[in-house]
């Protein structure tokens, strides 16, 4: 089967998905109360689009400081841990352990302190990104064939050029991979903060669409969230692959 | 027993007028065509010829792995109509065995499908692998084991299914040339204990001439048997003596010949 | 050894800068970590707050029942789209699109459809718990060895034998690996659940102990709960280990 043929059968299932869907609410199958119809939620969706815009714009600044800082901490992070063995050793387990803690744990103390506002969400960004990017990279440092490390130093390497020439080429695969990873948990984690305890962004408009029940307009939000994210995974993996096209 | 008339009514392998095409994204092709061939009871033979000749394919139309397209293949004068594991055992090129069973375990793999016991099954295992040299390896898992010695371990669940048939696709193809010869002489002792036929295939002129009977030499694609020869010499074989050379000589011709058309096809 | 000294002397010594720093600050919003098993058999006593063995049943069971349905319906779609080669090529990227989105945006719909009692965490645990699982099926059955099937084929085997035999232990290691995985998930997302907005479980305590600014008692419980899933993690990494002892 061709490839164009997938797509045309990829298109046809949503395409039934939605018309079977739009039947289902006219058929009166569904309560519209809780799964509006389509058409319905195109409707709510130009109807709120004023609202839900701007919102989503926040919510996007602020899952982009907080996955800058994730990048930046994770980055550095990784390279000092991978770097030496003894503090590998000794930290990886922690930080193992941290990535494995429910983030939503310690959301609500970050909310207590920073209060409901802009810091809150961008520090919970950074918490739910930053150890699969320190993780990554560190696995990516320890991971180098140390044959390299050996070949560029015969050859008169300095420690500085070994790190540019050497390291950070041989890392970036891997750091590229957390970087991907990092961004859909650095939008979950905005999404969170502002789901627990925001008065912006599109967290809370879900939210709070929710506990209004207006099924129209939360799927309406939803869906904006959703093409927003697989945009962003989409254009990061673009870049990904042209940075990393030399190799 | 070459003169035999017997022998044409107790073949334990036949092929007649055997064919098998495959149809792939770039057309059809056509990997063997028209071999007829009988394996003599406890008879060692060779099938000769360059990479893709269709050598494995026709193996695999022994072995019931591969349903030919024409011909038919009967073991003990009836038709072969798929896997026949009481009749037929194969051993291929890569050992394949399975990395999460240890090597006790891959050797009583057939038994276990007979719904033979466990108990049975560890005996067989244990008697098979101890004379090859794996005592003590029985609970090691593959990746614990060298080349040599996993294919040995494959040699062993094949032999674990005690057929009359051996079906042995280039098995030394991947180990290094000592190994090989070591293996070659380990499966000359295997043979006289345990009088199977053996059909065996290599693209290695050497290794034909130290272990056959017979040596089929086949065409380049479309894979014809192009011509037998007979080996009569007695074991263990001196490679450098007059006849071996000679008849290495002969090989060669019809070898090479083989050979470059199937680079001249080559894309 | 020399390591383990250090990691032990690494975590002491941080509750130790910990202990200094927040002692002088408001105990609102900075706990000390002395202050942590006071607060946690208060949780346990005293009447101000609810009882915590029922919330913690209630959202054992949550998560034993996400998951239980995470799985069935996981290793279900894994191997419909797995098996069918076509029906595969179509969804799995449908399947790994839908991965990419932050899961928590589908939480306030399920809430809104199942409203706030345990069904929405059970299906929100469900549905991240789901992905895992049917992703390891479709990456292990595109692992096993086309060989090993053929070998064991050759030997007589029939469809059940190459499925059982064959097929299951060939992908056993990644199987195991998404199956850890969605346990994971289905306890984040009966979690996330829960404090999002519930009426009872460990998350609804979480978030009591923070509305009321019972800090001490809230640090208490995540400390608690954090140990829990460790732990829980841990055992299932090492029944992965043991499954996959073959393969390193
Ligand atoms: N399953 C298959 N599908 C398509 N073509 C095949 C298949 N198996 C073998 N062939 C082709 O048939 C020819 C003979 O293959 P094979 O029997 O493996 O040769 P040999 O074992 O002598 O190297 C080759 O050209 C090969 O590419
Ligand atoms: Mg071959």
């Amino acid at each position: 089967m061709g490839k164009l043929k997938i797509v045309g059968c990829q298109a046809l299932s949503l395409a039934a998905l939605v018309v079977g869907w739009e039947a289902a609410v006219r058929l009166g199958l569904v309560d519209p109360l809780f799964v509006p119809a389509p058409t319905a939620v195109v409707r709510a969706l130009a109807a709120t689009a004023g609202e839900a815009l701007p919102r989503l714009l926040d919510t996007l600044v602020k899952t982009v400081i907080g996955y800058g800082l994730a990048v930046g901490l994770g980055v550095t992070a990784g390279l000092v841990i991978g770097s030496m063995r003894t503090v590998h050793q000794v930290c990886i387990p922690y930080v193992v352990a941290l990535y494995g803690v429910p983030k939503i744990l310690i959301l609500p103390w970050i909310a207590l302190i920073f209060g409901i506002g802009l810091t809150t969400a961008v520090l919970s960004a950074t918490l739910f990104a930053v150890f699969p990017i320190v993780l990554l990279v560190a696995g990516g440092v320890r991971d180098l064939d140390p044959a390299l490390l050996t070949v560029a130093t015969s050859m008169g390497a300095s420690p500085w050029q070994v790190y540019r020439k050497v390291l950070l080429p041989a890392v970036l695969p891997s750091a590229l991979a957390g970087m991907r990873i990092g961004m859909v948990f650095a939008l979950l984690g905005t999404l969170l903060a502002e789901m627990f305890a925001g008065i912006r962004g599109m967290g809370f408009l879900m939210q709070k669409q929710a506990m209004a029940f207006n099924a129209a307009e939360l799927f309406a939000a939803t869906a904006l969230v959703s093409v927003l994210s697989i945009a962003v995974v989409v254009s990061l993996e673009h870049l990904n692959q042209r940075l990393g096209k030399w190799r | 027993m070459i003169g035999d008339p017997r022998s044409l009514v107790t073949a334990q392998i036949e092929l007649r007028d055997v064919g098998k095409r495959y149809e792939t994204v770039s057309g059809p092709v056509l990997a063997v065509e028209q071999v007829s061939l009988k394996v003599r009871r406890q008879e060692f033979l060779t099938l000769l010829g360059p990479s893709g000749c269709g050598k494995s394919t026709l193996l695999g139309m022994i072995g019931g792995l591969v349903a030919p397209d024409a011909g038919q293949v009967l073991i003990d004068g009836e038709p072969s109509t798929g896997p026949n594991p009481r009749k037929v055992a194969m051993v291929f090129q890569d050992p394949g065995l399975f990395p999460w069973r240890t090597a006790l375990d891959n050797v009583g793999f057939g038994l276990e499908l007979q719904g033979v016991g466990g108990a049975r099954r560890r005996e067989v295992a244990l008697g098979l692998l101890e004379p090859m040299g794996l005592r003590g390896f029985e609970r090691k898992y593959p990746r614990e084991l060298s080349g040599g010695m996993r294919q040995r371990v494959a040699i062993a669940r094949a032999l674990a299914l005690d057929t009359p048939i051996l079906l042995m696709d280039e098995p030394f193809g991947a180990l290094d040339e000592q190994t090989r010869l070591l293996m070659g002489e380990w499966l000359v002792g295997i043979r006289r204990r345990t009088q199977k036929t053996i059909v065996f295939v290599t693209h290695s002129l050497q290794e034909a001439i130290a272990l056959s009977d017979r040596i089929a030499v086949m065409t380049s694609r479309p894979g014809r048997i192009k011509d037998l020869f007979e080996v009569p010499l007695p074991y263990p074989r001196d490679l450098n003596s007059p006849e071996v050379t000679d008849l290495r000589a002969k090989l060669w011709d019809q070898i090479r010949e083989e050979s470059l058309r199937a680079m001249e096809g080559a894309p | 050894m020399k390591v383990l000294a250090l990691r032990a002397a690494v975590l002491l010594g941080l509750l130790g800068v910990w202990e200094v720093v927040a002692a002088p600050l408001n105990p609102i919003l900075y706990v000390a970590p002395s202050a942590i098993p006071g607060a946690l058999l208060r949780v346990f006593r005293v009447g101000e707050l609810p009882p915590l063995p029922e919330h913690v049943w209630l959202t054992l069971r949550e998560i034993a029942a996400a998951y239980a349905l995470a799985v069935s319906a996981g290793l279900w779609l894994g191997f419909v789209l797995g098996l069918q080669k076509t029906l595969g090529r179509i969804y799995e990227p449908i399947l790994a699109a839908l991965y990419a989105i932050p899961s928590v945006v589908w939480y306030p719909s399920l809430m809104l459809f199942f409203g706030l009692g345990p069904a929405s965490k059970i299906a929100f645990g469900l549905l991240l718990g789901f992905f895992p699982v049917a992703l390891s099926v479709l990456a292990g059955i595109r692992q096993v060895d086309r060989h090993l099937i053929t070998v064991a084929v050759s030997m007589g085997a029939g469809p059940g034998a190459i499925f059982l035999k064959v097929a299951l232990p060939a992908m056993s290691a990644t199987l195991v690996g998404g199956l850890r995985a969605g346990l994971a998930l289905s306890v984040v997302g009966v979690l996330v659940g829960e404090i999002l907005g519930s009426r009872a479980g460990i998350g609804y305590l979480i978030n009591y102990a923070y509305g009321l600014f019972m800090t001490a008692e809230y640090a208490g419980l995540v400390v608690l709960v954090g140990a829990a899933v460790l732990a829980l993690d841990g055992a299932a990494g090492l029944l992965e280990a043991r499954v996959r002892r073959w393969a390193s």
